[in-house]
Formats: structure tokens, C-alpha cells, sequence
């Protein structure tokens, strides 16, 4: 028994992945929307456990709270607005889907081909770092968090802003689409 | 301890199911649910790489991204909704105005 939780202990991130493909897999093949919607949580959530497999804790707390609390959400608004009311969709897929996919299939094998040394290769992980200055009286590899937050707002504060300038244009620009004509 | 290989294949698979998701659904929600897949999958490279190559850039990304990911449904959102007010569908091939 303890063999069998140090096994999983071992691979959880390939458990968290396979479950996430899974998830993705039913998120574009289900009929209904809900169920894609559904999926589409399903994978998001397992994609938040592969980020906490990767020691990437904070990234794995935001994953949720941005998809699982807000995206999800507002998907499901939306589906429920735009799906419920009227007549049901006739067919679920384009008439080019069997093509699609085959083209999918080949562009996927053949980037494998190319990149089966990056894929398959064996290099090994390195314990996080930030610069000197920046790790001023703080342990890099247990505080994740806080690591995190020193390297977004030394290294990269022009593009956090800009992000931010990014975020306002787009409420604004959702606002505007979304509103009705007549006020 | 996680190889990079096998974080680079499930981002790889996830990429590609997003890329198969939006080339064969009709419905535009579901489409923008598979852009937000392709855009979580980088995520995941950002952070396989960010591990492996010992620097916290990668995980600042990564957060950047996911900003990025919600403006980018707010307004994909937004336009789905102005859509099934104007053409009452959400269906991608219904909407042909521009095909000659």
C-alpha cells in the first residue's frame, strides 16, 4: 500500500497531464455545450495540479482561481444565454473535420519527427534562482510565491503594466460590444 | 522528479487537441474554449522551462499570460454575445458575410 502512494507520489504530474488531455478530449468532442464547458473545467483544473507538480505553487492557485472561478463562469453565463433559448444546433462538427484532423494528425507527426531530440531527450531540472539582489534574505526554492513576485516586479514591471493597460482596454472594448443599441 | 520531455508532450498534445478543436467545432464558444486550452498549454511549456532552466522569468510569464487569456474572453465573450444579437447564431459557419 505505502509502495502503491509513493508510486503515484512519484508520477503525479503524469497522472494530472493524462487526466488533462483527457478533459480536453471530451471538452471538443461532447455534443452539448455544457459538456464542454464542463470539460473544459475539468482540464484546467487538472492543468492547475500539473503546475503544483512542477513546484510552480502560486501559478497553480492562480490557474484556479482565474479559470476554474472566473472564466469557467462566464463561460457558463454565456452558454446559458446564447444556447438554452432557442432551437438546437443541428450538427456538431464542420463539414471539413475529417480533413482537419487528418492535417492535425500529420502536422502533429511531423513536428514530433523534428522535435523528437527536444521531446525525448534527457536533460535535468535545476533548482529556481533569481538574481543576487533580488534573493536578498528570501529561500528561492520553498517561497515560490514571493520568488515570483520579485522577478515580475524587478525584472519584468514594463510588461506587468502594460498588461494592466491591456486589461482596462479590453473591459472597455467588452462593455462596448456587449451593449444594446438603444440605451 | 518531472522530465521535461514528458511536460513538453502534454503540452504538445494539448496544443494540438486546441488546434483540432477549433478547426472542427462549429459552435464559437467552443472555439474560444480551445484557444484558451492552446494559450494554457504554452503556459505549461513556460513553467517546464522556467524549472529546468533555473529562472523565475518563465513563471512571471506565465502570469502574464494568463492576464492576456482573461482580456482576450472578456472580449471574445463580448463578441460572441453582440453576434447572437445581430445574426441569432453562434454557429462559426453561419456566419459567411465576408465569403465571396
Amino acid at each position: 500500500m505505502e509502495h502503491f502512494i509513493e508510486t503515484i507520489g512519484r508520477n503525479m504530474f503524469a497522472i494530472f497531464g493524462v487526466m488533462a488531455l483527457v478533459g480536453a478530449l471530451l471538452m471538443i468532442g461532447s455534443r452539448s455545450a455544457i459538456h464542454s464547458v464542463l470539460g473544459f473545467l475539468f482540464a484546467m483544473l487538472n492543468i492547475a495540479g500539473c503546475f503544483l507538480a512542477l513546484e510552480a505553487e502560486f501559478l497553480g492557485v492562480a490557474q484556479i482561481l482565474v479559470y476554474a472561478g472566473g472564466i469557467v463562469v462566464l463561460f457558463l453565463f454565456v452558454v446559458m444565454l446564447v444556447e438554452m433559448s432557442k432551437k438546437k444546433e443541428g450538427e456538431v462538427f464542420q463539414l471539413q473535420s475529417r480533413y482537419a484532423v487528418v492535417a492535425v494528425a500529420g502536422g502533429a507527426a511531423l513536428f514530433l519527427a523534428v522535435f523528437r531530440k527536444a521531446i525525448f531527450g534527457a536533460p535535468s531540472p535545476e533548482a529556481l534562482v533569481l538574481r543576487p539582489e533580488l534573493a536578498k534574505g528570501l529561500d528561492v526554492a520553498h517561497q515560490n510565491a514571493q520568488a515570483v513576485s520579485r522577478g515580475l516586479f524587478a525584472d519584468y514591471l514594463l510588461p506587468f503594466e502594460i498588461l494592466s493597460v491591456i486589461l482596462l482596454v479590453a473591459l472597455v472594448g467588452a462593455v462596448v460590444l456587449a451593449k444594446t443599441e438603444r440605451v | 522528479m518531472v522530465s521535461l520531455n514528458a511536460v513538453l508532450l502534454i503540452s504538445f498534445l494539448l496544443f494540438s487537441i486546441g488546434i483540432a478543436g477549433v478547426l472542427i467545432r462549429r459552435n464559437a464558444l467552443i472555439v474560444l474554449m480551445c484557444v484558451e486550452l492552446m494559450l494554457n498549454a504554452a503556459n505549461l511549456n513556460f513553467i517546464a522551462f522556467a524549472r529546468h532552466s533555473g529562472s523565475v522569468s518563465g513563471q512571471a510569464f506565465a502570469l502574464l499570460v494568463m492576464g492576456f487569456a482573461a482580456a482576450e474572453v472578456a472580449v471574445g465573450l463580448a463578441l460572441v454575445v453582440a453576434l447572437y444579437r445581430k445574426r441569432d447564431t453562434v454557429q462559426v459557419d453561419d456566419i459567411n458575410l465576408l465569403k465571396g
